[in-house]
């Protein structure tokens, strides 16, 4: 047990003390750029925004939140003490909209869009991986080489491919938002199946991408287990075929674990760039009006959620390895 | 080495992959020499055209006709008539021109319209029916007349004195011209994008940039990858335990979120195709570093390496002699998946409007971006998108193949 | 002379490999083994030893094949039976079969407690999860492993204790008959003496009828079993007590194995080490006649020419060459100088 307490602690203080890289990059890396981004704003003053006490206010607030002038560790510090408060200044290009206010409407789009699509992906794909390992004959020859090709095809391609075939060409599917564009985000029943609708296309398509990678991984995983020392033991000991495939793919399972952690942030970039063809108003689509728009402080606060996002989603993955997998309890105990 | 080239060679997959790859390459070599217009030359006027051939319709119409016994209106009127038309037409018929909906057959537009010319009669009494739909029907009546009317088209010179029109020349309906006379005359086999490019030779020049930026991406992250990895499996200790520490940072990190950054701060004008690879080369080190740490690990303490140190070889030499010949297997797999990930890379950089900022080159993500940004995807121009979207895949999928066949070539546990 | 507990005669095995090429690793091999008796089996590897070892279960998967032969368990003959029946009826509770890789013959994610309910239920035992812990409990104790390593992965446990599990759980069901491939030959010596202490046990203990032990190190079968088998080129070359083997071997392969080891043994110790020349012949295409015949030092051209039959002298020793024992004494006599 002592052993899994310190197994927790070290990944927890590992995660936290990645978190810190990641907040100091997400400062550092844009102030490197010509010109840092306060003086992006003044030129945006120039010949950006209309409204010109939109400008002054929003130099203003810049000035202010930046603490221009001041050394790069006080800027850091102060920048940090509003970060922490969830205050990422206005948005260049949603005056006056808060950069908070953008994010906390687009993440819960991108959150329930991605973790379900993943997570479905990866079970499906797995299923079929150890599926394929036990079957082989005609999944080799066939479907194998088929989902190879598949699981080539960028997230992005997939949703365009969904896209033409069930949105332009059948029309059985509403071809981009989030929801009706005639609708009002409310709690009536036309608003909830116009959002499933919509739901469809962006989560089939990720769905479909996962399932080729992971399946492909998970066939021969399973096929390296299924040549392991224990099965040819447990079959001279007489068990039985259907307990012997049990024991392969949980073995074969608990790396394809790991290696979802792993490929997460992977993942999680190409499903972003698939909402964009949508114009899902996931974080996706907000980056991409961010980077339009020039608008820096958008972009960094998006950056920053998704380091968030994809810290937790894994940190979670690996504390659930532990308890899951043995062969970590006996390599903390070496 | 021949012999493992011929081994390499006998694996299937590899063979596959090599063969897809190899194509596309001499493609992109040989097309150019073949094709010689420059690939962003704006060739139409206006954007989207469909895939097809497009000829001068001045010459066609100059060009002396073949008269042809085909019956051309058929062709017309199933032109003219749209699927809508046909079953609003029907419903018309049944309802008041007292056709028995068993004597209606929608898919023949011919004795569609034949029925229509006997039975409808915009005077007829047509009750439950709203003024615009009444108004459709006349439309459409007139559209099958004109459809069926065999009066030709008249071609007219206009005298330069008085203006006034001279007949000089009446195309009918059996007027066929050999595509072959006319000389002025292009072929887009996939069409033209938004800024009327032709988008297969547009593809081509795609093509190579985007293989330029994964190469070099790809040379850059192995360079790195290697390098730290060597460094990290050899030395052990404080180097490893530092090197480890910063290469899964950059692991959990997504280096998607680092690339964004990355390419935003270094600005709009600095970022050409070269930097876009450098930058990805950059990000994508750590798949590397990682692989080669655990190869130079397992091959760390093997007899061969340490009767090298015994026999007091300097660390440089142990690495050249003993230990890189064993792993240059797992480099070149890992730099051909840096390859096929750079160009993935590049595509959605470039699809989040942070690519090349450059219109003197097309990358396949900078085709798919300008796809996007007018709607091809929403508009219906598959063509705009899908052979961008298939050549990523072709590639990829290429490039995989052959890192599999090698690792099953390298790897016999692996052999199915 | 006790009960027969297993008995082959005349089998046949093959595997077929990737490029669908045929070797015959099992070539007609005979053998007896009788209640209370063990079995060494001896050669050099590629011999066809383990190949044997596995061919004796009567259980075949790719890339093994079943040619022909019988397998007799207890008077029941298994060669006949379906694969599915041996695996169910046989398997685990009349043939028990110790592996010899231990390091990854138990399922790295599973309890050990939880692999032995599988195997129990495997052949339908109904008993509580409460009665097979307090049985495998007991049986533990009585082999000297401890109790905790029940509730452990295998992960959780040494390289010895491993084996010395897997050799527990192997007789759990207390078989007639014990195969032993290599058991201790990955092991350190102090493993590998408990090892072979636990083996013993099992015979005295009675928890297991017969045992057939393979393996390369000839002098650990001298002290373990009572008769030794050597093999060659998936063949037996000659059969005898295990005293008889290395103090009066008569095939000259028998003879080169025996000199080309140490005995801890006075006498034997001060005989010459001697390698036996050249490689053992290529099983794809094995040759017609003697298969020793391209390295025996005795060998005519007859050898080469016909096949041998196994022959039988001084009662029950069995040895397969075309000279009689006498005419071979003389040459050793002669050639040894002894």
């Amino acid at each position: 047990m002592k052993g899994f307490k310190k197994y927790y602690g070290q990944k927890i203080f590992w995660y936290l003390l990645t978190l810190v890289f990641a907040v100091i990059l997400n400062f550092v890396l844009p102030r490197m750029m010509p010109g840092d981004p306060v003086s992006a704003i003044a030129s945006r003053s120039i010949n950006g925004m209309q409204d010109s006490t939109a400008i002054q206010k929003v130099y203003q607030d810049y000035a202010e939140k930046f603490g221009i002038n001041k050394p790069m560790y006080e800027q850091f510090f102060i920048w940090l003490s509003h970060a922490l408060k969830g205050d990422f200044g206005v948005s260049f290009s949603q005056y006056p909209r808060t950069v908070a206010d953008i994010i906390s409407s687009s993440v819960w789009w991108t959150v329930a869009l991605q973790l379900p699509a993943i997570i479905v992906g990866w079970f499906l794909g797995n299923l079929l991986g150890a599926i394929a390992a036990y079957i082989r004959g005609v999944f080799d020859k066939v479907i194998l080489p088929f989902f190879l090709f598949v699981s080539n095809i960028p997230a992005f391609g997939m949703a365009t491919i969904l896209l033409f075939i069930f949105a332009i060409r059948l029309g059985v599917a509403p071809s981009s938002g989030g929801y009706g564009f005639d609708l009002i985000p409310n709690a009536s029943w036309v608003f909830v199946k116009s959002v499933i609708a919509h739901y469809q296309l962006p989560f089939w398509s990720i769905v479909l991408i996962t399932i080729g990678g992971q399946a492909i991984g998970m066939r021969s995983m399973s096929i390296y287990e299924l040549n392991a020392d224990y099965v040819k033991y447990s079959r001279f000991l007489g068990i039985k075929d259907r307990k012997i495939v049990g024991y392969v793919f949980r073995n074969a399972m608990l790396p394809q674990i790991t290696g979802l952690a792993l490929s997460l942030g992977t993942m999680i970039g190409g499903a972003l760039v698939a909402e964009i063809i949508f114009s899902y108003p996931g974080l996706g689509t907000t980056m991409l009006t961010a980077i339009k728009g020039q608008d820096y402080p958008l972009l960094s606060a998006c950056t920053l959620i998704i380091t968030i996002m994809v810290l937790i989603a894994n940190l979670v993955v690996e504390l659930l390895y532990g308890v899951i997998d043995p062969r970590v309890k006996a390599n903390q105990q070496d | 080495m021949k012999n493992t080239i011929k081994q390499v060679f006998h694996s299937g997959k590899f063979l596959v992959g090599f063969i897809i790859f190899f194509i596309i390459f001499l493609t992109c070599i040989f097309y150019p020499l073949i094709v010689r217009t420059d690939p962003l030359a704006m060739v139409g006027n206006g954007n989207f055209f469909a895939p097809g051939t497009y000829i001068s319709q001045e010459e066609a119409a100059t060009e002396e006709p073949y008269s042809l016994n085909v019956d051309a209106s058929s062709a017309k009127l199933q032109a003219a008539l749209s699927v809508d038309d046909l079953s609003a037409m029907q419903q018309w018929l049944i309802k008041y021109g007292g056709v028995k909906e068993s004597d209606i057959d929608v898919t023949d537009a011919q004795k569609m319209a034949e029925l229509w010319q006997a039975h409808y009669d915009s005077t007829v009494a047509q009750p439950g029916l709203i003024a615009a739909k009444k108004k459709y029907y006349v439309r459409l009546d007139k559209k099958i007349t004109a459809a069926l009317k065999d009066s030709g088209v008249i071609i007219a010179d206009k005298d330069a004195d008085t203006g006034a029109l001279t007949e000089s020349k009446t195309i009918k309906e059996t007027d066929f011209i050999n595509t072959g006379d006319i000389s002025n005359k292009r072929t887009f086999i996939l069409g033209t994008d938004n800024f009327g490019r032709d988008v297969l030779t547009e593809l081509i020049s795609a093509t190579v940039s985007s293989l330029k930026i994964g190469f070099i991406a790809g040379l850059i992250a192995t360079a790195i990858g290697l390098f730290l990895g060597l460094l990290a499996g050899y030395l052990g200790g404080f180097p490893d335990n530092l090197i480890m520490f910063i290469t899964n940072l950059f692991t959990v990190i997504p280096s998607f979120v680092i690339l964004i950054l990355i390419s935003y701060s270094v600005g709009n004008s600095a970022r050409g195709i070269m930097m876009v690879a450098l930058i990805i080369g950059l990000t994508s080190w750590p798949w590397t570093t990682r692989s080669v740490r655990s190869q130079v690990i397992s091959l760390r303490n093997r007899d061969h390496v340490n009767l090298s140190k015994l026999s007091g070889h300097s660390m440089m030499r142990i690495i050249f002699t003993d230990i890189l010949p064993y792993i240059a297997s797992y480099v070149v797999m890992a730099m051909i998946l840096q390859i096929s990930s750079g160009i993935l890379s590049e595509a959605q950089l470039s699809m989040i409007g942070l690519g090349p900022a450059t219109t003197k080159t097309a990358t396949l993500g900078l085709m798919m971006n300008w796809a996007m940004q007018y709607s091809a995807h929403l508009n219906g121009s598959w063509w705009a998108y899908f052979p961008v979207v298939i050549m990523i895949a072709l590639i990829s999928f290429s490039l995989n193949l052959m890192n599999t066949g090698l690792d099953q070539v390298f790897n016999p546990q692996l052999r199915d | 002379m006790g009960k027969t507990m297993l008995e082959i005669s005349h089998l046949k095995t093959k595997y077929i490999t990737r490029f669908h090429e045929d070797v015959y690793a099992v070539d007609d091999v005979s053998l007896k083994i009788e209640e209370g008796k063990s079995l060494g089996i001896a050669g050099e590897s590629g011999c066809g030893k383990s190949t044997l070892a596995l061919s004796l279960m009567g259980y075949y998967f790719a890339p093994l094949h079943y040619i022909s032969g019988d397998i007799i368990v207890d008077g029941v003959k298994i060669s006949d039976m379906k694969p599915e029946q041996v695996r169910h009826k046989i398997l685990g509770n009349e043939i028990a079969y110790i592996p010899q890789a231990a390091m990854n013959a138990l399922n790295p994610t599973q309890k050990i407690i939880s692999f032995i309910e599988d195997v129990m239920h495997a052949h339908g035992i109904k008993m509580t999860k409460k009665e097979i812990y307090d049985m495998a409990r007991e049986r533990f104790a009585e082999l000297g492993l401890p109790e905790e390593v029940l509730q452990k992965h295998a992960v959780e446990l040494s390289g010895g204790m491993k084996q010395r599990t897997v050799i527990a759980i192997s007789t759990i069901l207390s078989p007639k008959v014990l195969i032993a491939d290599e058991p201790s030959s990955a092991l350190d010596v102090t493993s590998q003496k408990m090892v072979i202490r636990m083996m013993r046990e099992l015979m005295e203990k009675g928890y297991i009828k017969s045992m057939i032990f393979i393996t390369h190190e000839l002098p650990l079968l001298y002290n373990v079993t009572d008769d030794i088998m050597v093999m060659y080129a998936g063949q037996m070359v000659e059969k005898g007590t295990a005293k008889e083997m290395v103090f009066d071997p008569v095939h000259p392969y028998s003879k080169g194995l025996m000199g080309s080891i140490i005995v801890p043994e006075s006498g034997v110790r001060e005989r010459k080490l001697t390698a036996i020349p050249g490689t053992p012949p290529n099983l794809k295409n094995p040759p017609k006649g003697c298969r020793f015949a391209e390295r025996c030092p005795y060998a005519t051209p007859t050898c080469s020419a016909m096949a041998i039959d196994e022959k039988v002298f001084d009662d029950d020793r069995m040895y397969r060459c075309l000279m009689s024992v006498r005419k071979i004494r003389e040459a050793y006599g002669n050639g040894d100088g002894e």
